[in-house]
């Protein structure tokens, strides 16, 4: 069934298949007065409508995807509006559309997971921020740090500071974040430059309300052209000598403008209390956690907080002012280097301030700022600060719950098991590493550059495969090295997302180029499945006019590529045979074998709703599952082990003599096949058995199956 | 006044969002303030994740300020939709005895780790259990997979049931209805589910424990064979010796199980209840061992076609099709030829370098009739068995493995029972089948030897087989048990000398 290749969609069921919209779409519909309910990124979408926004672009990554697919959905509303929409294939190209803003007076809103899409972005990023803006121009970061973040753990800071961009680290409440959102439009303008506003996963899904506007429809727009070009003006372009007047009007004009713009509008907040020898300064995102710390401690509302939403520019007279008077000030800033504390010491010194500053030695300078850290850094705070404020209580009370969890933790008796992401049921990227770990059993351990992507699970339990990751669509640039020191080829894993967001030019056109002898891998799913299964251009299907842009196998055959091969995924003996093939062949080229299988979540999203309509006309259907006989299975898992599959689990062993655990595959499984695949190519054992089970079946079915049945009942 | 904060542990697919929906939308509705958020992140594969909710208790007070991250030893309700990730939360010290509330499902869905294990490899529910038990306040626990099932909805639905129930929100269980009719999805099985979850936390339903039933056989025919084994045999043994005949009746043939017991004679002479039971466990495992003909046997087996029809869920009505999945070499064919042909057959496959790489690879569809037909046909060969290479040779074993037993069995009981454990890494087919018997012989000739020529102290020998076949089963590559076998020798200074 799945060896099908994946039919083309009618129009309309071409939505995206993650999750439906429907409920936000309505949301961003809402007027003046009315009241807006949802998650904090879904509120940012609404903001920036109502903005009078004229166009909006990114590329998807958590904790911001919501952001385009909302408005991939929302195409009437958009359309109404006269914005215009990119999807775009990777953070350069988001980044780059906000050029739009250099010329004419455009609002303009893109967004990415950041740190690695600000990475991926900062050549556009420079040289938009050096000519600067006379749109209002917003970079809405994923800042995706801490608990459960899936990148490298930097800061989207170094990159604000390096190009004098301003950036914005909102209060995590929806009201916050809708007023930052519009504030940062009129910031921008006010002073020629981008901006770019962070929000961490947790501000990204928080729910909340806030009173809504009337969408606003740009006073130019795709509804409203323009009749001429802009005229030529070298200034707006980043190439000397211009760049050497931009440098100097970041520093003389656009940075004085935005401070004072800061105060004007009063973006930075200050919580009074009464204590007037001591302050804290924040940054924005990290406000509630501080806030709760307080409380915890019995001090809220106590100690004066000066709460940056702005990070950067800081403002020197705001701090100064701040921080006069004051014996000491905690600074709570997040991930390092310590920016904003080395620039408030800066700052002070050159007044002739001594307040005393504490932050990054009373709290850690790597990792997220949890409840428990903020808490713990408080109290040495104040023990050091503050020593007339009784803390023994609080103490007690977190020293206890410290020491509860010590208790805990010694009941469960060390680390509990790991529930590490893995390929989803029917997943067709988890053959590919099947037939790699077979393959391994022959020529032995080969190394792997691995990608970003569902794929790079294969460098988890059960597979772990894979030597390095180094970024998005880097995998084949990376093993650009390693190859020619190896006796045995290397082989680099990419996913289709990959391949057009970068490896195409990065990977593929540089191998070419020096004659790479290695083995590329590309799993063509058909969409960016990791991040919630968005459109790409190989998508069979687009949300426009329903045809595929490019083809991959077409793409590499014009650059040149010779040695290529489409394999569908679930056939693990074909891919086996084929890795094989290309880890031998005499070809000393690039070989590319492009691993074809529809993203089984989309695509049981997408036949879900048809086959239960097939049902309920009375259609026959036949559904295919597979089993485990546990009289035949001896306990070994060899089969998860070369799988992983979620639906093949373990049950207790039905025989009363075995003492293992068999093998079961639950009703999970979408019948793809893996199992019985990978049980006959490595050869494990007879136990898996295929069942299909015919649906409204016709007399003719029926009939086969009672005399066969009444048949094989006489023989057993 | 503070929030009253709820903390959820959730798998990917559990509907984890769903939920925090749900309790958002019915806060609303009653006018308090509410606050979830949650960390989703690439955790939805398959990994595990949390959300955290911040509820007001009374409409009356707005709050200055809702947290967005759970605090150690500051949670009012946890919610777990396994018992697993209950455990997690308690293990990050979230839940604690002064003030939590755990409400949490008691199944299990085991992690890859535990799921990969070469034998057993899950975590122990007794520590998970008695954690729950005394790290909080109060405890609603149950199997909500089943009550899931059980109304026919998703387990989200029975955990908020099971929140309603336990009525430490101020929310009535008709605003958390209306939610979820709100929510516009599977409203009514979801309903039920919820009905299901509430039930179970006022305890108006009790739930029947979903026990696992342990098949056992009729008893064929093996009356006066049972009695004797009843005569002569401790109770504690018998269970497992009368399933142990019962199966080898079926397996081969009623003097096969008469052998069976002969052989459990030697053993019980050595006067070890203990030694006995679990001699005879595996004893009957290894002599029903493997080979095409009990694979036959099986998939033809009266009973198996039903038990198919329930586990893939097929209706009353709807024909079955099955097909099966073999792919026997030189090596499984040889062990069913008499010994004289299998050496032939084994030494051409070597020659030629077949073995090992040639395979027969089968789709057969037994529920055809000539498919059917032709595993009756194999299922059939089980009175020429014994005359086959593969009977002959573990017959010999066998009798290897039980001398080694009874020579320990002697002296020392210990290293008599570790090395009847020792049986246990045989087991399966092809690779998974060599790779076990080979372990098994290396640490018969490193370990088990040495320690029946007395060259280790009787415990060390008892120690030095268990870890040996501990390290065994701990990976495929078989890289802990040359750890362990290294460690072994380097331990025992006889053996280092016997080494020199």
């Amino acid at each position: 069934m799945l060896d099908q290749p994946a039919a083309q969609l009618p129009v309309a069921q071409r939505t995206n298949p993650e999750r439906s919209f429907a409920e936000e779409v309505r949301a961003l519909r809402l007027g003046d007065g009315e009241i807006f309910r949802g998650e904090g990124i879904l509120a940012v979408t609404k903001a920036i409508l109502q903005s009078g926004v004229a166009y909006v672009g990114g590329y998807q990554g958590a904790p911001v995807s919501h952001l385009v697919d909302v408005l991939v959905e929302s195409q009437d509303l958009l359309d109404e509006l006269g914005v215009h929409l990119e999807t775009c294939t990777n953070e350069s190209s988001a980044a780059a559309l906000l050029g739009a803003s250099i010329n004419y007076p455009l609002r303009g809103c893109v967004t990415w997971k950041s740190i690695v899409g600000t990475n991926v972005a900062a050549d556009a990023l420079s040289n938009l921020a050096s000519p600067g803006v006379v749109g209002g121009a917003l970079i809405v970061v994923g800042e995706d740090y801490g608990e459960g973040a899936s990148i490298i753990q930097e800061r989207a800071h170094a990159y604000a500071l390096k190009s004098s961009l301003w950036l914005m680290d909102p209060r995590p409440n929806l009201p916050s974040i809708v007023r930052c959102t519009e504030k940062a439009f009129e910031l921008s303008e006010a002073t020629n430059t981008p901006v770019m506003m962070e929000l961490r996963i947790r501000a990204c899904h928080v729910t909340g309300e806030f009173v809504a506007k009337d969408n606003k429809p740009p006073p130019v727009s795709r509804n409203q052209r323009l009749a001429n070009p802009a005229l030529h003006n070298y200034d707006r372009i980043s190439h000397p000598p211009s760049t050497y007047a931009h440098e100097k009007i970041k520093v003389e004009v656009r940075q004085p403008a935005a401070q004072r713009f800061i105060v004007e509008h009063g973006l930075n907040e200050f919580l009074a209390g009464e204590r007037s020898d001591l302050g804290i300064i924040v940054q924005g995102g990290i406000t509630n956690v501080l806030l709760r710390g307080l409380d915890r401690l019995e001090i809220g509302g106590k100690v004066p907080t000066l709460v940056l939403n702005v990070t950067h520019p800081l403002v020197p007279e705001q701090i100064a002012d701040f921080c006069k008077g004051r014996r000491a000030v905690l600074v709570v800033e997040e991930g390092g280097p310590d920016y904003i504390e080395q620039a408030i010491h800066a700052i002070l010194r050159k007044r002739d301030i001594d307040t005393k500053i504490y932050g990054k030695d009373v709290l850690p300078m790597a990792g997220e700022y949890t409840a428990e850290v903020v808490t713990d850094g408080l109290l040495k705070f104040f023990a050091q600060s503050a020593n007339d404020i009784d803390l023994s209580k609080p103490r007690e009370r977190f020293e206890a719950a410290r020491a509860g969890r010590v208790e805990a933790q010694r009941l469960l008796g060390g680390p509990l098991p790991l529930r590490p992401p893995g390929f989803c049921v029917g997943c067709p990227e988890r053959p590919v590493f099947s037939a790699i770990k077979l393959l391994e059993r022959e020529v032995g351990k080969v190394h792997i550059s691995s990608d970003i992507g569902c794929h790079s699970f294969a460098t988890l339990a059960p597979f772990n495969l894979g030597n390095s990751i180094l970024g998005f669509g880097m995998s084949l640039a990376a093993a650009g090295a390693v190859a020619p020191v190896m006796q045995k080829r290397t082989i680099s894993v990419m996913g289709d997302g990959g391949f057009w967001h970068n490896g195409l030019l990065s990977g593929v056109a540089s191998a070419m180029f020096n004659r790479g002898d290695r083995v590329l891998v590309i799993m063509q799913n058909g969409y960016t499945s990791a991040t919630g299964a968005q459109f790409i251009p190989n998508t069979s299907g687009n949300r426009r006019d329903g045809e595929t842009t490019s083809d991959i196998a077409a793409t590499l055959k014009a650059m040149g590529v010779k040695w290529l091969r489409t394999i569908r995924t679930y056939n693990v003996a074909t891919m086996l045979k084929t890795l094989r093939e290309a880890m031998s062949s005499d070809d000393k080229g690039l070989k590319v074998i492009v691993a074809d299988g529809e993203c089984q979540l989309a695509r049981q999203r997408r036949i879900r709703p048809q086959i239960a309509a097939q049902l309920k006309r009375g259609e026959r259907v036949v559904r295919t599952r597979f089993g485990v006989d546990d009289e035949v299975c001896t306990g070994d898992h060899s089969c998860i082990r070369l799988s992983g599959c979620p639906s093949l689990v373990v049950k207790p062993s039905p025989d009363p003599l075995r003492s293992d655990p068999v093998a079961h595959v639950n009703n999970g499984c979408v019948g793809c096949g893996l199992c019985g695949e990978v049980a006959d190519a490595a050869v494990l054992c007879p136990s898996f058995y295929k069942a299909d089970i015919v649906q409204n079946a016709t007399w003719w079915d029926r009939l086969k199956w009672r005399f066969r049945s009444a048949v094989i009942g006489a023989m057993a | 006044m503070k929030p009253i904060t709820i903390l959820v542990g959730a798998l990917g697919g559990d509907g984890g969002g769903v939920l925090c929906d749900w309790i958002v939308t019915a806060a609303h509705s009653q006018g308090l303030a509410v606050q979830a958020t949650q960390i989703p992140g690439v955790a939805q594969r398959t990994g595990a994740t949390t959300y955290y909710l911040e509820v007001m208790p009374t409409r009356a007070v707005q709050p200055s300020v809702l947290a967005l991250n759970p605090a150690i030893g500051e949670v009012d309700v946890a919610l777990a939709t396994e018992l697993l990730e209950a455990g997690r939360m308690i293990f990050n010290g979230f839940v604690t005895p002064d003030r939590t509330t755990l409400i949490a499902s008691t199944h299990r869905v085991l992690a890859i780790g535990e799921r990969m294990a070469m034998g057993d490899g899950s975590f122990d529910v007794g520590r998970l259990l008695r954690a729950v038990k005394e790290r909080s306040r109060e405890q609603i626990l149950f199997d909500m997979d089943q009550a899931a099932e059980e109304s026919g909805g998703v387990i989200n639905a029975v955990l908020l049931g099971a929140l309603a129930g336990s009525g430490r929100l101020p929310i009535p269980d008709a605003a958390f209805e209306t939610a979820i009719r709100h929510g516009g999805k599977a409203v009514d099985t979801n309903l039920a589910a919820f009905a299901f979850g509430g039930g179970h936390a006022r305890g108006e339903l009790a739930q029947a424990v979903r026990e696992h039933r342990k098949r056992q056989a009729a008893a064929q025919g093996l009356e006066d064979l049972l009695a004797r084994a009843r005569r002569s045999y401790p109770a504690t043994a018998l269970d497992v010796v009368e399933e142990g005949m019962r199966r080898l009746t079926s397996y081969q043939h009623r003097w096969y199980a008469e052998w069976y017991l002969n052989r459990l004679d030697t053993v019980h002479a050595l006067g070890s209840a203990e030694l006995l039971r679990e001699t005879a466990r595996h004893l009957a495992v290894r002599m029903s061992f493997e080979d095409i003909i009990r694979v036959a046997q099986a998939k033809t087996s009266a009973e198996r076609m039903a038990r198919v029809r329930a586990e893939v869920r097929a209706k009353d009505g709807e024909p079955v099709e099955i097909t099966e999945h073999f792919k026997p070499g030189i090596e499984e064919i040889a062990a069913v030829l008499p010994p004289a042909w299998a050496r032939r057959l084994l030494a051409w496959g070597e020659r030629t370098g077949r073995l090992g790489k040639t395979y027969f690879s089968m789709h057969l569809r037994s529920t055809t009739i000539l498919g059917f037909a032709r595993l009756r046909l194999v299922a059939a060969l089980r009175s020429y068995r014994p005359r086959t290479s593969r009977f002959v040779e573990e017959q010999a074993e066998i009798d290897r493995w039980l001398e080694q037993i009874r020579t320990a069995g002697r002296t020392n009981v210990d290293l008599a029972r570790e090395i009847a454990e020792c049986a246990r890494l045989i087991k399966g087919y092809g690779d998974t089948h060599r790779r076990g018997l080979a372990n098994y012989r290396r640490i018969t000739a490193e370990v088990i030897e040495p320690a029946l020529a007395r060259r280790m102290t009787p415990r060390a020998a008892a120690d030095a087989v268990a870890s040996a076949r501990v390290a065994a089963l701990a990976d495929p590559d078989g890289d802990a048990l040359s750890r362990t076998l290294a460690a072994i020798a380097a331990a025992s200074p006889a053996l280092r000398h016997a080494a020199e």
